[in-house]
């Protein structure tokens, strides 16, 4: 068996206290083991932007446990073993492109950062883009200049909360093309969140689906697509069976509720 | 990536060069020769503004002429030029001391503002004690202290007109830059956090940069402003040979062109400092959006 990267267990969350008391999760189990790519899907609301915050020790969990790669998750982040990519690409306006790949290598000290920040953006395919100010690039983009920032120190564990939510349709067809890509050139384990359910099924290797008040985890559907996935798979019908089946797993929990 | 891929790709980075940088230079330089003409540019942009001013000046002289408006009433441009010429060694004397104070008082003012405003964002309390107070205090007109410096310290020493101008520049340039500090993006400080980065990089490498253009903008304001407070002071006593005192010495003996002549070394000296402010924002922090659309208009 391949090691877990992410193990939790009966994890819950419980925003503030008395009357404005939200518990965001409760009694979510998962483990994630090296080199998956794990999509979490389900409403808004239903505390997926939480779980992926507790996995990358943003924030904590109020019962339960946590490991990430068999240490605490506070542990694993000073260790520097998390990638994230946010919706926005927050990039910083006043460094170029280039120094802004460069900026989590400044804050470990690694040598030879322009070196290392030019491959990573040759490696989203932004080469020629290293000098240019984040403004003079277009959305996907700058996401792509955040997925090269998350990678540049080969984290094993790549979050990334609904990175491709603010692009349009053809943009993110292209953006999940290479994540993949670079899913497979490197070792990272990816856990991704996203509202769209083809994107889950389109990326994953297990899509987990989960529901809310309280945030839980409904379903877990293993996609079993063959790798590597391309424009092929986006019309092959074992693809629209999967979403058929994540979509009727959403749909059972509208019923239950 | 496929060759769709790439075909998408190239027309992003068209669309990038469209509405940036080629709308930047359209109508400036003849298609086909995309060549950045900056000064010309510059030049071109500045023009109305320069034109306007002729015409005002123009206009103000014409007219004065035109009805023989009296000095008292309103000195003619001609006229304040001449005596501006005649008594530059007087006038301009006055400047400096002016200058001075103005000077000391806003690089104070500066260094205690930004000071604080570090201070506000390391320990929380002080924040949520002084900003309350400090926005009330920025609201109220300080210079209204000007008299109350004047017997706080001796009269005759700029050290009076000095804390003036110290006072009005400390409440913008701490407030503007600690509002610059603080008002930073959640996702930039998680992104931070999850490189475990330390607050001293946090500061530096995301804090500080991003409280650059509101505290230029609180010092574009403060740089005029420190000359208006310096004469304001100097108008409640002290020291004869500073702008304050000279545009009222001379108001009230009647020579009312020599007052505008004070008046007029005061415009150039605030233009000055002011001028100054926007240079150093350009060398400091080139990237900024204010510098990117400017050029397009
Ligand atoms: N910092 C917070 N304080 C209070 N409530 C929060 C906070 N973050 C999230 N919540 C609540 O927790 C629930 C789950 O939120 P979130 O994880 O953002 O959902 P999702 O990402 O699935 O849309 C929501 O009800 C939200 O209002
Ligand atoms: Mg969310």
């Amino acid at each position: 068996m391949s090691q877990l990267v992410v193990d939790a267990h009966s994890v819950g969350k419980v925003f503030g206290k008395g009357e404005g008391r939200v518990e965001a999760l409760r009694d979510i189990s998962m483990q994630i083991e090296a080199g998956e790519f794990v999509s979490l899907i389900g409403p808004s609301g239903c505390g997926k932007s939480t779980l992926l915050r507790l996995v990358g020790d943003l924030t904590t969990p109020t019962s339960g446990e946590i490991e990430i790669n068999g240490k605490p998750p506070r542990r694993a982040r000073l260790d520097r073993d998390y990638g994230i990519v946010f919706q926005k690409a927050t990039l910083l306006d006043w460094r170029t492109v280039r120094k802004n790949v460069e900026l989590p290598l400044e804050i470990m000290d690694v040598d030879d950062r322009a070196k290392i920040a030019d491959e990573m953006l040759s490696l989203v395919q932004l080469g020629d883009f290293g000098d240019h100010y984040p403004w003079q690039l277009s959305g996907g983009m700058q996401q792509r200049v955040a997925i090269a920032r998350a990678l540049t120190f080969n984290p094993s564990l790549l979050l990334m909360d609904e990175p491709f939510g603010a692009l349009d349709e053809m943009t993110r067809e292209l953006m999940q093309q290479e994540v993949l890509r670079i899913w497979h050139e490197t070792d990272t384990t990816v856990v991704f969140v996203t509202h769209s359910i083809p994107e889950a099924v389109f990326l994953s290797t297990r899509v987990v689906v989960m529901s809310p008040r309280p945030g839980r985890i409904s379903d877990v559907v293993e996609t079993n697509l063959p790798q590597p996935r391309d424009e092929d798979t986006r019309e092959a019908q074992a693809y629209y069976d999967k979403i058929t089946e994540v979509r009727e797993a959403l749909r059972r929990q509208e019923a239950r509720a | 990536m496929t060759v769709g891929d790439q075909e998408h790709k190239a027309s992003e980075i068209d669309d990038v060069y469209q509405t940036e940088f080629v709308s930047a230079f359209e109508g400036d330089v003849p298609a086909g020769t995309r060549t950045p003409s900056a000064l010309r540019h510059r030049l071109r942009t500045a023009g109305p503004a320069i034109a306007a001013f002729i015409l005002v000046l123009a206009l103000w002289e014409g007219l004065t002429r035109l009805f023989d408006v009296k000095t008292f009433v309103l000195a003619r441009p001609s006229l304040i030029l001449e005596r501006f010429i005649l008594t530059s060694d007087v006038v301009w004397s006055a400047g400096f001391n002016t200058l001075f104070e103005a000077g000391i008082g806003l690089v104070a003012g500066t260094i205690l503002g930004v000071g604080v405003a570090f201070v506000t964002i390391r320990w929380a309390p002080v924040r949520e004690g002084l900003m309350p107070f400090a926005v009330a205090a920025n609201s109220v007109p300080i210079i209204a202290l000007a008299p109350i410096a004047n017997g706080m310290f001796s009269l005759t020493s700029p050290v009076s007109k000095i804390a003036v101008v110290t006072v009005v520049v400390f409440f913008p340039v701490m407030i503007n830059s600690a509002r610059g500090l603080i008002e930073v993006d959640e996702d930039e400080l998680e992104l931070m956090r999850s490189y475990a980065a330390k607050p001293r990089e946090i500061m530096w490498r995301v804090r500080v940069p991003h409280a650059l253009p509101y505290f230029f903008s609180a010092m574009k304001v403060v740089a005029v402003l420190s000359i208006i407070a310096a004469i304001i002071a100097e108008y409640f006593g002290g020291s004869q040979d500073v702008l304050g005192q000279y545009i009222l010495t001379k108001a009230s003996l009647f020579v009312y062109a020599d007052a505008w002549a004070g008046i007029l070394v005061a415009s150039i000296l605030g233009v000055t400092l002011y001028a100054i402010v926007l240079v150093a924002e350009r060398l400091i922090m080139p990237w900024h959006v204010s510098f990117r659309a400017s050029d397009a208009t």
